[in-house]
């Protein structure tokens, strides 16, 4: 941690451009920010630069503050102390588009598209070239240039293609013209490799380098840790809504930035792999549904957590619902329990013992404004009832079992989950399957919004109950969670299976560049799979 | 525009193919149906409706809806009839002051929807009872009379053809350019489509949207001086059957009341098919009610199909 910058002007590190020095030439300087919401201070005092020309990741936990900081350099709040600097000039804005008209610009992570416009109407959403002293859309230009746009950054999307039917990646393409379409001169990219992969990935990056070669500042928002030594020339690493400091990858190693980021290191966070009794309880044997998965096979056993991984699109989270009986199979066959299945539903995967904690808490986990006590037992009301009466009071005693079981954090237990925090909710969705005699419990991204500290408890939760002969089949696109929980790893690319690793030998380069179809495990696979 | 452009229109031009076939088929079911003196009965008919739908239309693409059109309706006949009295001088000034009220309306409900974030639903149906509440404390029957220049804008003729096929095609003119080729109808589907996004995009969300429901109840006023022009009196359960039934042309016509989908062009073939309908229904001597299960049940295919084409 001594080569951290830890404030601005005072650097211990040699910087590699003679202009980061030179701290006249930063376009933009946020000095110290702070930004309270209820219960929680987001931000504490929180410098920020950043120079023409550069890439600088802003890095640092859920949490951290990373979205906060940007939210409020484009517009989105207004922060309770410090002030902005936009080339030594102090600004404020009071709306996004304010921030638009000083040239800043966001690229956000959930697209910033309407779905059913074309991509020129989207590009110019909001400041459409117009003819007719203003009353008139200019459609002529409007197409020509969302073209040119799109060309200078190397793509021929079609510009009268509607936004729904792009890919993923075109779509961040289309949003990226968006943004240079306002003659952004700061750019703010929200996780952008989040929803991409392989060549897209390549071209994101040969984009970004572009950009930043035009003398455009790009403020990179990541968590991966890879990427940041690839693209970025500084990184910003904020923790806590605290300022860490701010470093150049180059001079850094990895496990120093990782260790900056969390403030721990990850044997810290994840409990030790113990096992528990181990019997086979799901097979699949060369599954198939459609271009989304094909020849899936593997097992999974009690007593231990699998890990799937792969990037968005892979087809992780239709294999869980192929599993769990929402989707059905065009060819393959699932065993449960060493019994062939026939046609899978929801109702019979729920008897059979499969739970699943899905990706979307919100939408498909939690009864929100129901109470703690009615989730837990949503699945058991056969239990406790007496004809269609239901028995408060013995639904009252589950109840209070789980949430001592699983140190469900609430008040009491008439409490609505909606006001749990996510961590507790993802709790409360945990028991409930627990409640229901799940012997297989599928958790899709388990910790996605949760802090780090509720993150390291669920962690030591799931991992008991596999001790006590649970199989937990855990889908997830947080590498270090993948390595540090896992006892087996799966990683997908394209609706397949690229192989599987043991933690020991799982790297996170070693899982992207199989996540992204560069490399296949298969000769190795008899002496490292334990079946 | 190529092939796959075309495809992103197929509900709509799936709903021109449906009118298409009705009007032949009514021109071989009766031989009234063609008749020009059917024709002028025919537009009297649907300029009432269509000109509120069109209104209608604007609002549901922001992902709102107004049902207090039925009585803003009843409103202006009411006020319109009742305060010219037969006075052709007062006719102009009478009819401003009709339309300023209705512009005053939308702007409440706008303005209501956008501050206090309760649903357009709610906002709307409540208005439609303080408004058709005034009404029916200002008369409680049919009420005065209008001068014979007036009913020019229902009866009158323009060479040959009638002239409220004039105020028609004006409006649903007006609308499309309003809807394609402006930035306000552009923020209309921004906001239908998601309104988060539209806002990031630095669109004023929340003066475009009180704007729509003055647009709205501005065609609503339109409707209402139309329908007291072709009736010469007003009549506070005028707008009755407005509230719903400005609504139906649009769904007929693809419009979403999700928001963000569809349009005029689509609505005015909706006005064209109901409108057709009800007429050959009428020729053919069918009994009125069967109107209102045939025209609930091309509300349901119409939506399912449209759901259909989209995926």
């Amino acid at each position: 941690m001594a080569q951290v910058k830890r404030r601005r002007g005072t650097s211990l590190v040699p910087l590699p451009l003679a202009n980061f020095r030179d701290m006249a030439a930063n376009v933009l300087e946020m000095q110290k920010i702070s930004k309270a919401f209820p219960g929680v201070q987001a931000l504490d005092k929180v410098d920020f630069s950043c120079v023409a020309g550069e890439v600088h990741a802003l890095v640092g936990e859920n949490g951290a503050g990373k979205s906060t900081l940007m939210k409020i350099l484009a517009g989105g709040y207004q922060q309770d102390q410090g002030k902005i600097l936009l080339r030594g000039k102090e600004v404020s804005f009071a709306s996004p588009k304010d921030a638009q008209r000083h040239g800043i610009s966001t690229v956000y992570q959930e697209f910033n598209l309407i779905q059913d416009l074309n991509v020129a109407e989207n590009i110019f959403l909001g400041h459409e070239p117009v003819k007719a002293r203003g009353f008139l859309i200019d459609t002529r230009r409007l197409y020509q240039v969302a073209k040119e746009l799109l060309r200078s950054l190397g793509t021929e999307i079609d510009t009268r293609a509607k936004v729904k039917n792009l890919s993923v990646a075109q779509q961040q393409m289309v949003e990226i013209a968006k943004a240079l379409g306002l003659e952004a001169s700061i750019l703010i990219m929200d996780e952008p490799t989040a929803v991409v992969s392989g060549k897209e990935l390549d071209a994101l990056f040969r984009t970004i380098r572009s950009l930043r070669n035009d003398g455009k500042t790009i403020i990179y928002i990541s968590h991966r840790i890879d990427e940041i030594f690839e693209i970025a020339d500084r990184a910003t690493v904020l923790k806590d809504g605290h300022l860490v400091g701010t470093i150049t990858p180059k001079d850094v190693s990895k496990g120093d930035l990782v260790k900056m980021m969390v403030g721990r290191s990850l044997s810290e966070v994840f409990p030790s792999k113990e096992l528990g009794q181990r019997k086979e309880i799901l097979t699949l044997k060369n599954v198939c549904r459609g271009k989304i998965l094909r020849n899936i096979s593997f097992t999974v056993n009690t007593g231990e957590i699998l890990g799937v991984t792969g990037l968005v699109g892979s087809g992780r989270t239709e294999l869980a619902r192929v599993i769990f009986g929402v989707d059905s199979l065009d060819g393959g066959e699932i065993y449960l329990d060493g019994k062939k299945r026939t046609k899978g539903t929801p109702e019979k995967s729920i008897s059979g013992g499969i739970g699943f904690a899905t990706e979307d808490r919100k939408k498909e986990g939690i009864f929100s404004c129901l109470s703690v006590r009615k989730n837990l037992t949503s699945l058991v009301l056969g239990k406790v009832r007496r004809w269609c009466f239901v028995k408060e009071g013995e639904e009252k005693k589950i109840a209070k079992e789980s949430v001592k079981r699983f140190n469900i954090m609430t008040p009491h237990i008439e409490q609505e989950v909606q006001y749990l925090s996510g961590g507790n909710q993802q709790k409360v969705i945990l028991a409930k399957w627990i409640n229901a005699d799940s012997k297989l419990i599928i958790m899709d991204e388990p910790t996605r919004g949760i802090d780090v500290g509720a993150k390291a408890e669920f962690y030591t939760v799931m991992r008991l109950l596999a001790r006590q002969g649970k199989a937990i089949l855990m889908i997830s696109s947080e590498l270090p969670e993948v390595i540090g929980m896992s006892d087996r790893i799966l990683v997908m690319h394209d609706g397949q299976i690229m192989g599987e690793l043991s933690p020991s030998e799982a790297t996170e380069e070693f899982i992207l560049m199989m996540a992204t179809g560069q490399l296949r495990k298969n000769k190795a696979e008899g002496e490292l799979c334990e079946f | 525009m190529s092939f796959s452009h075309l495809r992103q229109h197929w509900a709509t031009l799936i709903v021109y193919g449906v009118l298409m076939t009705l009007i032949l088929a009514s021109s071989v079911a009766s031989d009234v149906f063609p008749t020009s003196r059917n024709f002028n009965n025919l537009i009297r008919q649907a300029v009432a409706l269509g000109i509120v739908s069109i209104g209608q239309t604007l609002v549901l693409l922001t992902a709102g809806i107004d049902l207090s059109v039925g009585s803003v309706i009843s409103l202006t006949t009411c006020l319109t009839t009742g305060l010219i009295h037969g006075r052709g001088d007062l006719v102009l000034p009478v009819i401003a002051l009709v339309i300023v009220a209705a512009l005053f309306i939308g702007f409440c409900n706008g303005v209501l929807i956008v501050k206090t974030h309760v649903s357009p639903l709610i906002v709307t149906l409540a208005m439609m009872s303080v408004v058709q509440g005034a009404v029916f404390l200002y008369t409680k029957g049919p009420v005065g009379e209008v001068p014979q220049s007036f009913s020019f804008f229902a009866w009158g003729k323009f060479g040959f053809m009638p002239f409220p096929i004039f105020i028609l095609a004006t409006v649903a003119a007006a609308g499309i350019i309003l809807q394609r080729q402006t930035t306000f109808g552009r923020s209309l589907f921004a906001i239908g489509g998601n309104e988060e996004v539209a806002r990031r995009s630095g669109i004023r969300v929340d003066r475009i949207k009180v704007a729509t429901y003055m647009i709205c109840s501005f065609a609503a006023a339109l409707t209402g001086i139309f329908l007291s022009s072709r009736m010469g009196q007003g009549d506070p359960l005028a707008g009755e059957r407005y509230m719903i039934d400005s609504i139906v042309p649009a769904l007929i016509g693809g419009t979403s009341l999700m928001g963000g989908k569809g349009g005029i062009v689509g609505t005015i073939a909706g006005i064209s098919i109901l409108t057709i309908l009800s007429n050959i229904l009428n020729l053919l001597n069918v009994e009125t009610y069967w109107q209102w299960v045939m025209t609930g049940l091309i509300v349901i295919i119409a939506v399912a199909c449209c759901g259909r084409v989209k995926t």
